[in-house]
């Protein structure tokens, strides 16, 4: 009899832990966590690349839970690990963050992916303790918008290959300066793009005073409104930290650490590097916005001239409406990353997909050269963006990553028309404002534009009005 | 980040969920692996001679051909010290090619070498440790080097000399130097209890080098090293001493204020009485408090001396916090030899760029000394949360059969990644290569770093006496640049910093004279020359194939 219920028992601990070993229909498990269960290596082709983006788009749009590592109790939002002086009482802060459950949460207009209106502000600081942003106090940070991600594959292909010529550069300039024994003062320019000069001397000592627009590694980081983010691999490290607490082990792990929890929520190990990678696929091959062609032929028209009124009043001398890119292979993890994030040399080997495979990539213009136009209407540079008369886009308290408060990278146009309202707080209701809102090194520009006739005013509004995400 | 991972402990203990640290068996962060490469890069060389070089065995690292990379300068003993110039690649292979130096025979009876500019020309000098006369080799181009005691008008001495340390007081154009004293082998009884005393060179009002001023009592010093140690901005001179010889000596800290005589803290100053066999010092501030610890390598238990909390600016009341950091290392971590380790050389360096300070001592046999270990592999103590260290030197590949002394640790292929120079006696040098982790599919670097040259001007253009704060997120890292300490052994150039998983970080420089600097703004993972008053940092590269 003692047998039998020992028996009956165990029958039933089984069919318990059967229960909770199955995801049941109604289970709110985010199944594609860990389901790509080693990271990608060499090259993928179109089927394991396909389900590498169908992992990264479910946990791109994933509500995060607790029990999978969702929340941040004892971590700050700090790119670096650093610990909360106290435990968080909220689970969700608009300020310090955790501040959505999800990418999607965010990036969601006019698909997900895409971007977001005010209410999905983000506020950004170094999250560190000395500046008290596990309060809740906004004024320990900067608030920005939400930017979309399309073409951000794209887009960090061209900042990878811009850096690379800027490397090189850099490379030749030292290389001649010993063998000259004399300074050599050469320009950084990659694709049209200028980034100041460098003086190498002959001891290998290289002047940086007059570079512009760039950091001092040379390093083109194209994301982040104030161009501070290396890579979708970076930024997804750090955003999935601060905005839904959910911990990379390639930052927060032991390795680093020497915990397995950082954040002290009960759950190790919370985005595994292959996760990172899906999250990096399905962001790297979002097809690029599009000019669209407007039914209407009064905007087609009219669309047509304001096309031109862009290069005329000189906005498309930072707004360049094309970079042409060599190459459509995407490396993950790239070679432009630090400790921190996984880097090319970090790896076996790292993921390597061609865009070129993807249906959109077709659609894409080719040079004479054969390099892909990437139409993203930027010029993936940092710019001053006030002066003295003109400073609404000076209205933050603090710098960031060392870049000034009035200064940012080029925005880049394509989606311009799905992404209303503009500006790096998100705080200008249509392009008309924004536009007017330029100081600094777009002061000229802006000023032709205002003194434009008013129907002209409106061509230059409908080109942009066909810069959409569809 | 220490403190606040002792808020996070507190806090694990108050609630439900708390910290998650690895198992306490395992080292969670990189082990460099360092692959031995002396023959292979070119240096065949022993330290190596009877009794008086027992000791000694030291080197000295420092550019001199002004390609910026360090070459390395190895005392010899009985034998003759050697130059050999770096021809390593950016992050290859290491590789050395030698130079004869053409200093009569002033290279023999060497037992060590510190780097400095003495005169402020563009060229860094040696003062060679020597068993009779030092002398002080003046710099010239393309590694050339001219005997200069004479134009400098410096005593060498005819004593047995194993201890230097160097800094620039006050106004002064020259450095102050301290030279440390073995036994005195003249003496009635020698060798015991008849040490020598060591001496301090100070420039006059004239700038030129007065009569040695000597600093008695002397017992028997191996090491010794100027250090602020109470943040006064005026270093004093700390000098270990070997108990073997001496008696009724102990470790000393000299009072050093510009343009008075020295003065040795007492008791009554709170300075206690600690003997131990001293043979080397090293220097880092492991808490971020301003005020440096200090590693003492002896035979058995190492030291590592932290203020007490009854401590203060006047008052240099220390306790030995080596055995709750796991770094006495007073025998062999490898093997089943119970007997005592003998420590000689001492740093304190990032070997795998995790922002934990670790501590490398050379290990080895005095000479056929049975009460003590004779495998007595060189320790590579990695470091972790809350000061604490890690024996990971059989792991990492330097757990060599060889009798450690002198040691130099330089990125010598600039790579970021610290390399390593041992000075062995009676066996070829060890030199390593770190090639960052090993992992299944080959190395992988390691954390982030940065590497600071400073430019203090027309005189001490080393910066000697300097302290750079190295700061990302709420991490502040200090160095003071020091000539002196370790076993023998001193360089000079790049001063290398880990920055873990930071990708920038914040420099200031507390100049010589006290000033500040404004804060530099610098991208890891580069070679940075701050030239004093620049608005900006500069970078350099090393010459790439």
């Amino acid at each position: 009899m003692r047998n039998s219920l020992i028996v009956m028992g165990l029958v039933c601990l089984s069919a318990t832990n059967s229960l909770a070993d199955e995801a049941l229909p109604w289970s709110e498990k985010t199944d594609a966590i860990g389901r790509i269960e080693q990271m990608p290596i060499g090259f993928l082709g179109r089927k394991e690349l396909d389900d590498l983006v169908q992992a990264g788009e479910e946990l791109f749009e994933a509500k995060f839970k607790k029990t999978e590592g969702a929340g941040r109790p004892m971590a700050t939002a700090a790119i670096l690990p650093t610990k909360a002086r106290r435990l968080s009482k909220t689970a969700f802060a608009r300020t310090s963050g955790p501040d959505a459950a999800s990418c999607g949460a965010c990036h969601n207009e006019p698909l997900l992916g895409g971007a977001g209106d005010f209410v999905t502000n983000v506020f950004v600081s170094e999250g560190f303790t000395n500046a008290d942003f596990d309060s809740i106090n906004p004024q320990f940070s900067n608030e920005r918008g939400t930017n979309h991600l399309f073409g951000a594959g794209l887009i960090e292909l061209l900042a990878r290959e811009i850096t690379s010529d800027l490397h090189d550069i850099r490379k030749d300039a030292l290389k001649s300066a010993r063998a000259d024994q004399s300074a050599k003062r050469v320009e950084l320019i990659s694709k049209g793009i200028s980034y100041g000069f460098i003086t190498a001397q002959p001891d290998g000592v290289l002047s940086l005073k007059e570079i512009d627009g760039i950091d001092t590694d040379l390093v083109v980081r194209p994301f982040s409104q104030k161009g501070v983010m290396t890579s979708l691999r970076q930024f997804t490290v750090n955003a999935s930290n601060h905005h839904h607490g959910m911990q990379a082990t390639e930052r927060f792990g032991a390795r680093w650490t020497g915990e397995t929890d950082f954040d002290e929520d009960g759950m190790s190990a919370e985005l595994s590097s292959a996760d990172i990678s899906a999250l990096v696929a399905w962001q790297a091959t979002l097809r690029p916005p599009v000019v669209a062609k407007p039914e209407n032929a009064e905007w087609q028209a009219a669309a047509k001239s304001g096309e031109n009124v862009f290069e005329q009043i000189g906005c498309a001398q930072c707004h360049m409406p094309a970079l042409p890119l060599n190459s459509l292979q995407f490396d993950d993890p790239g070679l432009f990353d630090v400790a921190g994030t996984l880097q090319t040399y970090q790896v076996e080997a790292p993921a390597t997909y061609d865009l070129a495979m993807l249906d959109w990539a077709q659609s894409l213009p080719r040079n004479e050269e054969g390099q892909v136009l990437v139409p993203l209407f930027g010029d993936l540079k940092r710019h001053t963006m006030t002066d003295g008369d003109v400073d609404a886009f000076g209205n933050e308290l603090m710098s960031q990553r060392f870049v000034d408060r009035n200064i940012f990278i080029t925005a880049e146009l394509w989606g311009v028309a799905s992404t209303a309202p503009y500006g790096h707080r998100n705080d200008m209701y249509d392009l008309d404002e924004v536009i007017s809102a330029h100081g600094g090194d777009a002061r000229q520009s802006r000023d032709a534009y205002l003194d434009l006739d008013e129907n002209i005013k409106q061509q230059l509004i409908a080109f942009l009005r066909t810069l959409e995400i569809k | 980040m220490y403190k606040n991972f002792k808020l996070a402990s507190t806090f694990a203990l108050s609630f439900s969920i708390g910290t998650t640290l690895v198992n306490a068996d395992e080292f969670p962060f990189d082990v460099p692996s360092m692959d031995e490469q002396s023959k292979e890069a070119g240096i065949e060389h022993t330290y190596e001679g009877p009794w008086e070089y027992f000791v000694g065995g030291g080197a000295a690292s420092f550019d001199c051909n002004g390609d910026r990379m360090p070459d390395v300068f190895l005392s010899g003993g009985k034998s003759a010290a050697k130059l050999f110039i770096n021809t390593s690649s950016r992050g290859g292979n290491l590789s050395f090619t030698e130079k004869a130096l053409d200093i009569g025979r002033s290279n023999t009876k060497v037992l060590g070498a510190y780097p400095i500019n003495i005169d402020n020309d563009e060229y860094t000098d040696l003062v060679l440790l020597r068993l009779g006369a030092n002398q002080i080799l003046k710099g010239g181009p393309d590694c050339s080097f001219t005997k200069a005691n004479k134009e400098l008008a410096i005593n060498g001495g005819r004593e047995w000399s194993t201890g230097f340390a160097a800094i620039w007081e006050a106004e002064n154009a020259l450095p102050t130097m301290a030279i440390g004293n073995y036994v005195d082998r003249n003496a009635p009884g020698t060798p015991w209890g008849t040490c020598s005393p060591n001496i301090l060179l100070r420039p006059d009002a004239a700038n030129q080098y007065a009569e040695p001023l000597a600093l008695e009592p002397g017992y028997c010093s191996l090491s010794m090293l100027f250090t602020d140690w109470n943040k006064s901005g005026l270093p004093d001179l700390r000098i270990t001493n070997d108990r073997q010889y001496y008696r009724g000596g102990e470790e000393q800290l000299w009072q050093i204020s510009p343009g008075e005589t020295p003065r040795a803290y007492t008791q009554n100053d709170g300075w206690e009485t600690l003997q131990i066999w001293g043979m080397g010092i090293a220097e880092a501030d492991l808490n971020g408090d301003g005020f440096p610890e200090y590693a003492l390598t002896s035979m058995g238990d190492t030291k590592i001396q932290s203020l007490d909390e009854e401590g203060d600016e006047e008052s240099p009341i220390y306790k030995d916090i080596a055995f709750e950091s796991g770094a006495t290392a007073h025998r062999p971590y490898v093997g089943d030899d119970l007997k005592p380790s003998t420590g000689w050389h001492s740093q304190f360096v990032d070997f795998n760029n995790d922002t934990h300070k670790d501590l490398y001592i050379a290990k080895g046999n005095v000479e056929a000394m049975s009460d003590f270990a004779s495998y007595d592999p060189d320790n590579m103590l990695l470091g972790g949360f809350e000061n604490k260290f890690t024996e990971k030197g059989d792991e990492a590949g330097i757990a060599l059969n060889s009798a450690g002394r002198g040691a130099v640790i330089e990125d010598f292929n600039a790579d970021g990644m610290l390399d390593m120079l041992v000075v062995n006696r009676k066996t070829n040098v060890n030199l390593f290569l770190n090639e960052g982790a090993k992992t299944d599919w080959g190395h992988r670097p390691m954390g982030n770093w940065i590497k600071i040259e400073l430019d203090n001007g027309a005189i001490n253009k080393d910066a000697i006496g300097a302290k750079i704060s190295v700061k990302t997120g709420n991490l502040t890292q200090n160095k003071t640049i020091q000539i002196g300490g370790g076993h023998a052994s001193g360089q000079l150039g790049f001063n290398h910093f880990g920055l873990g998983v930071a990708e920038r970080a914040t420099i200031r420089v507390q100049w010589p004279n006290g000033d500040w600097s404004h804060p530099y703004k610098v991208f890891a993972n580069n070679h940075v020359i701050i030239e004093r008053d620049s608005p900006v940092a500069n970078y350099w590269y090393p010459a790439e194939d």
